[in-house]
């Protein structure tokens, strides 16, 4: 993934393949993209795809 | 060309006409922050952040070494300007993270999210960065290369 940054700052991301999570621990509910999801709140790697 | 890096060190791929840098991720997550929401980019462990600047020389190593240390460090979220916003062309580095990345002359300045390319001088033209146990290994740069402490 390439990314423009001063800032550091990115330009556009429109097409980003992201998916939606849920973590099982605390249930938190984001986005992300990657091959080992990890909660960001909680940093729990028990997550699972949003319905 | 296999560079052994540390999980405090920083390495500089140095060309005539630009510098690359690159540090570990660490397996940690970044974060894609948009107007309408925030999207985390996962890591392995040894993944990299790859940044590239238009410059040469320390000015160009020490702009992106604060780059990389704001993401890293200090989990600095990337901002996501919209298409066209007029600071798009003020921005002097460019960021990508992954297993893979190769520097390419001929991409407009931007994100490219589903390819491995970074915006990069022409003398860095074709240069290949690979994530690797305990560093990188880099393919077609015969430049120099220094490494330092990030931390």
């Amino acid at each position: 993934m390439c990314t423009v940054g001063g800032g550091p700052e990115i330009g556009d991301v429109e097409s980003i393949a992201s998916k939606g999570y849920i973590c099982q621990d605390c249930g938190n509910k984001f986005k992300g993209m990657g091959r080992k999801p990890r909660c960001p709140s909680c940093q729990s790697r028990d997550v699972k795809p949003a319905e | 060309m296999k560079i052994p890096l540390r999980d405090d060190e920083i390495a500089y791929l140095s060309g005539r006409r630009g510098t690359v840098a690159l540090v570990r991720t660490l397996g940690q997550s970044f974060f894609l922050d948009k107007e309408e929401e925030e999207i985390v980019v996962f890591t392995d462990d040894d993944d990299l952040l790859v940044a590239s600047t238009f410059e040469v020389g320390e000015k160009a190593r020490r702009g992106l070494k604060c780059t990389l240390f704001l993401i890293r460090e200090m989990n600095s979220p990337l901002i996501v300007l919209r298409k066209g916003h007029p600071a798009s062309s003020r921005l002097k580095t460019v960021v990508s993270v992954g297993e893979r990345t190769r520097i390419r002359c001929d991409v407009q300045p931007g994100t490219h999210p589903e390819q491995d390319v970074l915006c990069g001088t022409r003398d860095l033209e074709g240069v290949e960065i690979l994530s690797a146990h305990g560093g990188a290994e880099v393919k077609n740069f015969a430049g120099e290369v220094m490494t330092e402490k990030l931390l």
